[in-house]
């Protein structure tokens, strides 16, 4: 078994009218056993800044502590909220810093840039290489059926409500046909003046 | 049962043949005890040849109320509590819990239902929904098809 | 590379030779099938491929086994050709012994026993078999390489199936809704099918060209042809 899905898990994020939406699964799992259905893999970077890790859990701990961590050094050292597309070069580098021995994770990137409000998505691989396409970002071990269910749903210039409906139907039916996530989802839909957050009910099983 | 999908309906459907044909030749309904070695034996045939299956075979005879665990090793046994396949050993956790021989139907169809329940809360390759069944003497009663999505919230509301 | 074949073929050594034998290959593509309540549909791409090769772009996956049923295959091509011509050679026995015409469930039950016949060495066949039943209602079932079967409203198979099947269940299945939904219209199902192609045409390689739909209801079986991308 890979190890990439030895806990299990799913994100995705998507792009909408001057809105993004980023979203997870709840489920912490040792293989077939799920252990706990409270472990949120979307994180709040900054203010209107997300960052989403599915993959090995331990890793997925680590990495968003060494990510706030350079955060907070480019703020210092700056004085100003780091943009999403700096962002993802920082997540790039750190996870190219370990070529040989990589994270086993896999980040999803979504939010507005401070200054102009600009919707942003974007996800990396392993070991750092970026990709930002203009529609949506999936990850984790339902990445195949989220594909599936965004590639049919999703349409330009969604509404905040619209964005939601559509991220939280992707992400639950996606998760629903995989054994290794579920368990509960929560979707962030980030806006210019505001972040909703919201769970969803999902299947138990 | 549980395990390989088309080894548990195909031989399921092979027992079912034998089954039916000892009672044509005999004008009587076969025993549990003999309907389980039957299936054990045809199973045991193909040993080491990748079949995979846990059943368990319950049913009433003279005998009264029978149960047996019968698996692809070509294992059979006699007991009055079973569970099988990924999600078992949860099934025992609550199983354990709850079980008394002499519970009532009522308490005793609940625990079951429960203990499926919980089996696919835990389990990922576990769920869907919970099937039902009572075996009396006079035969199966079909109790219920719940989605364990409705047993979730019930029980989660019970709690409270 | 050149230097271990050198050294596998030099007949002074002693090392001994492996040969393999791989008797299945994949072919891809992709089969969906849709019940209604006096209709069913059977849509199926028409590219066959083998790893990056493109070996036809019009070859059909879905075949007509009697008036009202319909057999979808995917995977391995060799054994989708003896499997197809079995099955058929068994409804045309059927026909003759019974004098009547092989009921889609009868087909059904009949492709889970030819499956399982070869449990030690499967076809590796993903097939759906839809129509309409006894009683005219549009029914599908699907099968696993080795014969488990089971009847269901809607199912995709294939390269592309875990791309369609939580779109399917979210659309038909209206899973993760709450409400009340209208029955399923045949024009709803036809063009959920072609979107579904359309979608799964963008993200599996395997799948494109065209999709083939065969629509099977009371006045027979209507096929209709749509186009995916060819890359």
């Amino acid at each position: 078994m890979s190890i990439m899905s030895y806990n299990g898990g799913a994100a995705i994020a998507m792009k909408g009218k001057n809105c993004v939406a980023i979203a997870s699964d709840l489920r912490f799992g040792i293989q077939a056993q799920t252990v706990g259905m409270d472990f949120e893999k979307v994180f709040p970077m900054s203010d209107r800044l997300y960052l989403g890790l599915t993959g090995l859990a331990t890793d997925v701990q680590t990495v968003v502590q060494k990510l706030a961590f350079q955060l907070k050094l480019y703020e210092l050292r700056e004085n100003r909220p780091i943009s999403p597309k700096t962002f993802l070069s920082v997540v790039s580098n750190v996870l190219y810093e370990k070529r040989f021995g990589p994270y086993f994770i896999e980040p999803v990137i979504a939010g507005l840039d401070p200054k102009t409000s600009e919707p942003f998505i974007a996800s990396c691989d392993l070991i750092g290489c970026p990709m930002e396409p203009e529609d949506f970002v999936v990850t984790g071990t339902c990445a195949v059926q989220m594909y599936g269910m965004c590639e049919a749903l999703w349409q330009p210039d969604m509404e905040p409500d619209q964005l939601f409906e559509c991220v939280s139907q992707a992400l639950l039916n996606s998760v629903d046909r995989d054994a290794g996530s579920g368990w509960g989802a929560v979707v962030h839909i980030v806006e210019a003046d505001k972040v909703t957050t919201r769970r969803l009910k999902a299947r138990m099983d | 049962m549980a395990g390989g999908a088309a080894d548990c309906s195909f031989w399921e459907r092979v027992l079912a043949k034998h089954c039916r044909v000892y009672e044509l030749r005999n004008k009587e309904r076969i025993s549990v005890a003999a309907a389980s070695k039957l299936l054990a034996n045809m199973v045991y045939g193909y040993k080491g040849m990748g079949l995979s299956m846990g059943t368990m075979i319950c049913g009433w005879d003279k005998r009264g109320p029978g149960l047996y665990y019968v698996d692809s090793d070509g294992q059979r046994l006699d007991g009055n509590m079973f569970a099988v396949g990924s999600g078992a050993t949860y099934a025992y956790g609550v199983l354990d819990a709850g079980y008394s021989y002499d519970l009532p139907i009522e308490r005793a169809l609940a625990l079951g239902q429960q203990a499926i329940y919980h089996a696919t809360h835990r389990d990922a390759y576990s769920g869907g929904n919970v099937n039902l069944y009572h075996m009396k003497e006079t035969g199966w009663e079909h109790i219920g098809w719940t989605d364990v999505l409705k047993l979730h919230y019930q029980y989660k509301n019970e709690k409270k | 590379m050149a230097m271990a074949d050198i050294y596998q073929n030099n007949y002074m050594s002693m090392a001994p030779t492996e040969r393999r034998f791989e008797p299945y290959a994949f072919n891809g593509g992709n089969i969906l099938a849709v019940a209604g309540e006096d209709f069913a549909i059977v849509a199926s791409d028409t590219r066959l491929s083998q790893g990056f090769m493109i070996h036809s772009r019009d070859h059909p996956k879905a075949v007509q086994l009697s008036s009202s049923t319909v057999l979808a295959q995917s995977g391995f091509e060799g054994d989708i050709t003896t499997l197809k011509k079995h099955v058929k050679i068994r409804i045309d026995m059927y026909e003759h012994n019974h004098g009547k015409k092989a009921s889609t469930s009868a087909i059904a039950s009949m492709i889970s026993k030819m499956l399982y016949y070869k449990r030690f060495f499967p076809y590796y066949v993903y097939n759906i078999v839809a129509g309409l039943d006894d009683v005219g209602k549009g029914c599908v079932f699907s099968y696993d390489p080795v014969g488990s079967y089971e009847r269901e409203q809607y199912r995709a198979a294939g390269a592309a199936n875990e791309l369609l099947q939580p779109l399917l269940d979210n659309q038909i299945g209206h899973k993760n809704m709450e409400g009340d939904f209208l029955p399923l219209s045949k024009e709803k199902a036809l063009q959920l099918c072609i979107d579904c192609f359309i979608s799964a045409a963008e993200r599996d390689i395997t799948t494109g060209d065209c999709v083939f739909l065969h629509v099977i209801d009371k006045d027979g079986i209507a096929t209709k042809e749509f186009p995916l991308r060819r890359d």
